[in-house]
């Protein structure tokens, strides 16, 4: 579903993604961690649409993203890395702005964004403008209007930032959820718990390049460690540079 | 003191970085271009003033009455200007800027962050006024001889002025953010902007500038440019500063020095005390304005009405992006007061074409009606392009932080420009015609007049439009904390140029066909040949340039929104 080739971002005075090329299947939920600065957040940016490469070629669900960008982004749930949003429309109003760009069937929304917005507990925000929401609560918006016209990508950046331990779990139980029900999620982070609970496969990305990906297995293999967390694993393969 | 300035340190630094930025062609081309129309404007008002008191100087008995009447008048409006524009910036700077939350987490007191915060927006609101009124004096020293204590003492009383008006904005704020409900600082706004167009009104209605073209009532108007009372009490700052360069002007340096010494007194009086009330004020109206603000009006619903199935006729993209644009618009207070602006500008517009005393010139009236109604079509297109430059030019700048819901969403950056095009052309559109139209209606133009002025302003309607999206796009800066104010930067003043520019070669095409058949249907006969070919090919390049200022720019605007 998301097949990156080559993949390049060159900022004129920072190198920020440098060839990467990644596959992820269909039903898969894949991690992208490293450190600051690394290049997770222009990946995900590329990959969204927002950001154009310097070279390389995106793929996403079958539309290379650089020929026809509208279908493939159709076919995504963005979640940023922070919550701007348009301050002056209500929970509700937003839902709907995005539901008539990303073509929600219109006898559906009401309803959907009705399950979806009691699901991450804004319901009763629903009419309040989006300026007196919490960072949470923005940020569970985002997610929610992600979600509201069923992507069969979902590309997330720093998922947990902001959210209370209930909005976590919750959150949590989604993405596995979407994940049984064969949707791709791409998450980018720092908190290496999660990435350790909810990801099939993990790519470890430092300044530009993808060091190393696979299963948390294969990762300890590659690392020659034998039992150890994902943060050891992380800080060997920073420490050491490890290629693929 | 020395927080003081280690607050101010940031915003000194960032100026000198900005001015360091790794493109340094581009930055010196920006201050050649800023300087140059500095410098015409600068230079523009010199002549101006100069003139005037030349005239002035050469009416006998009257003259010298209407220059210091004239001293009076620009140091109140520039009091009232510093006035103004400081209760904006104050409004800023002090509650609304993004950074005091972080300045107020530091261990420094209250007090030195509105201290210093003040002196940046006194600063900021003072500079362009104390720039533009040296040529004014200039030419006040120079036509009067005046020796140098007069540049000495107009020098000082302009920073007293600026001081004063700073002080007093402050307080104004402090009072405001205090007795106001948390999160309505912004309702100030509104208020003057509603004061700014009942003083435009009033001040228009008085002045009644019609009164100068006729010669026979000259007398009169002097009477009554004497007699107009600008207030001269001595109890009023403008009064002593008034005074003291009016003095200097006449070599009475005592009387000079005494008015100089009374507004400085005053002033540092008024900081000490701005500063005993922030000290106390300050951070309880700073901890109010950050409280979540409320609606201040809640939607207007009767009964199955929506005013969105008004827009039903419009593809479902379009009608999403023309609701949240219209949301979003309105639900700003900060853009209420430039609509109430703008509507004083266009009555104000209308009012000056019904009082035009056409009917007492030497010139025929049948020439004239249709001279001003051709000039009024580049006066409409004017007033347009400033209209545009507020507010379709910050218009993809307004999306702010949020611009990555556009990058994200399955429309492509050009189809969300034509969008953005069209929410301001319709209704752009309508206000053009009904400008051009009932100022025609008023001069009681021939149909032909009529008929020209509506499609010339049909077809500029869309370039001026076009090309305020198009550069808005290109200049968009989506991190500004004021996006409405991109259009002081220079992409704005590249707009402005580029429409004046297009809208003077639509004119200056027209002009001369539009003589000819003029002419033709005043004395009868026909067009020549010669005379068809050339209207034929002016209509042609004007209607082209339209075109392509409209599908070019937003074709680069497109393209670069794809690479920011």
């Amino acid at each position: 579903m998301i097949k990156l080739e080559e993949l390049t971002k060159d900022y004129g005075t920072t190198l920020a993604v440098n060839k990467l090329s990644l596959n992820v299947g269909a039903g898969e939920i894949y991690g992208f961690i490293g450190p600051n600065g690394a290049g997770k957040t222009t990946t995900i940016r590329l990959m969204g649409g927002i950001l154009a490469p310097t070279s390389g070629k995106i793929i996403i669900g079958g539309y290379d993203m650089a020929k026809n960008s509208v279908e493939g982004k159709k076919m995504i749930g963005f979640v940023p890395d922070r919550p701007f949003l348009y301050e002056k429309l209500t929970g509700m109003e937003f839902m709907r702005f995005s539901a008539d760009l990303y073509g929600v069937p219109r006898d559906i929304f009401e309803k959907k964004a009705r399950e979806l917005l009691q699901q991450f507990a804004l319901w009763d925000w629903a009419d309040e403008l989006i300026e007196a929401y919490s960072h949470g609560m923005k940020q569970r918006l985002i997610i929610a209007t992600a979600l509201l016209h069923d992507p069969r990508i979902l590309i997330i950046d720093e998922p947990m930032v902001g959210l209370d331990p209930a909005a976590v779990y919750m959150v949590k139980d989604i993405l596995k959820e979407l994940a049984s029900r064969q949707t791709t999620i791409f998450i980018s982070t720092h908190t290496l718990s999660i990435a350790e609970d909810l990801c099939h496969r993990i790519g470890l990305i430092h300044k530009g390049t993808l060091l190393a990906q696979g299963s948390l297995d294969e990762l300890k293999h590659i690392a020659k460690l034998g039992e150890a967390r994902l943060e050891e694993v992380f800080l060997t393969i920073i420490k050491e540079n490890t290629f693929i | 003191m020395n927080t003081i300035f280690a607050l101010i340190r940031p915003r000194v630094l960032s100026a000198v970085n900005n001015l360091r930025q790794s493109n340094k062609k581009n930055n010196w081309a920006r201050i050649l271009m800023y300087g140059t129309l500095g410098l015409v404007f600068w230079i523009g008002t010199f002549i101006i003033f100069y003139r005037v008191l030349l005239y002035f100087q050469s009416v006998q008995d009257f003259g010298n009455i209407l220059a210091m009447k004239l001293i009076s008048m620009i140091i109140m409006t520039f009091f009232m200007l510093l006035l103004f524009s400081n209760i904006i910036n104050c409004l800023s700077h002090l509650y609304l800027s993004h950074d005091l939350p972080l300045l107020h987490s530091l261990p420094v007191s209250s007090r030195d962050i509105f201290f210093s915060r003040w002196i940046i927006s006194a600063f900021d609101s003072s500079w362009m006024i104390v720039a533009f009124s040296l040529p004014v004096f200039l030419s006040y020293g120079i036509i009067y001889k005046a020796d140098v204590i007069y540049y000495v003492v107009f020098l000082i009383a302009m920073i007293f002025m600026c001081l004063i008006a700073a002080v007093l904005s402050g307080m104004i704020v402090l009072f405001g953010a205090r007795i106001l409900p948390a999160g309505r600082i912004r309702t100030i706004l509104i208020l003057l902007g509603v004061m700014m167009v009942m003083i435009l009104i009033f001040i228009l209605r008085l002045t009644r500038p019609e009164q100068l073209v006729n010669p026979d009532s000259f007398a009169s108007v002097v009477l009554y440019l004497n007699s107009m009372q600008t207030p001269n009490s001595p109890f009023l700052p403008t009064t002593w500063i008034t005074e003291a360069i009016k003095a200097a002007l006449h070599h009475e340096t005592k009387n000079a020095l005494f008015n100089i010494a009374l507004t400085g007194t005053f002033a540092f009086m008024l900081i000490f005390i701005n500063n005993t009330f922030a000290q106390i004020a300050y951070f309880k109206g700073f901890s109010k304005s950050q409280t979540t603000p409320r609606r201040l009006f809640y939607p207007f619903k009767y009964k199955s009405f929506n005013w969105e199935n008004l827009l039903s006729f419009l593809p479902r993209e379009s009608k999403a992006f023309a609701v949240k644009e219209i949301r979003t618009f309105f639900r700003d207070s900060s853009q209420w007061p430039q609509l109430f602006l703008m509507a004083a500008l266009i009555a104000i517009y209308l009012y000056n074409f019904s009082v035009l005393p056409l009917d007492q010139s030497p010139v025929k009236t049948i020439y004239l009606q249709n001279l001003f109604s051709f000039l009024n079509i580049g006066l409409a297109a004017s007033v347009l392009s400033a209209i545009s430059a507020r507010f379709v030019f910050p218009a993809v700048s307004m999306e702010g932080e949020a611009f990555w819901i556009i990058q994200a969403a399955p429309v492509s950056t050009k189809k969300f420009l034509w969008i953005k095009f069209f929410l301001y052309y319709i209704p752009l559109l309508i206000l053009a015609e009904v400008l051009v139209i009932f100022s025609n209606l008023l001069l009681r133009v021939s149909s032909f007049m009529m008929f020209l002025s509506t499609i010339t302003l049909f077809c500029l309607v869309p370039a001026v439009v076009g090309l305020a999206t198009g550069l808005g796009a290109i200049y968009a800066d989506f991190k500004s904390e004021n996006p409405a104010q991109v259009v002081t930067g220079f992409g704005g003043l590249l707009f402005m140029i580029l429409s004046f520019s297009l809208i003077a070669l639509v004119i200056i095409l027209e002009a001369g066909p539009i003589y000819y058949i003029f002419m033709v249907q005043l004395r009868g006969g026909s067009l020549s040949f010669i005379q068809m070919i050339w209207t034929v090919c002016s209509f042609g390049l004007a209607f082209l340039l339209c075109l392509s200022a409209v599908f070019y720019t937003i074709h680069l605007g497109g393209k670069s929104l794809l690479i920011k």
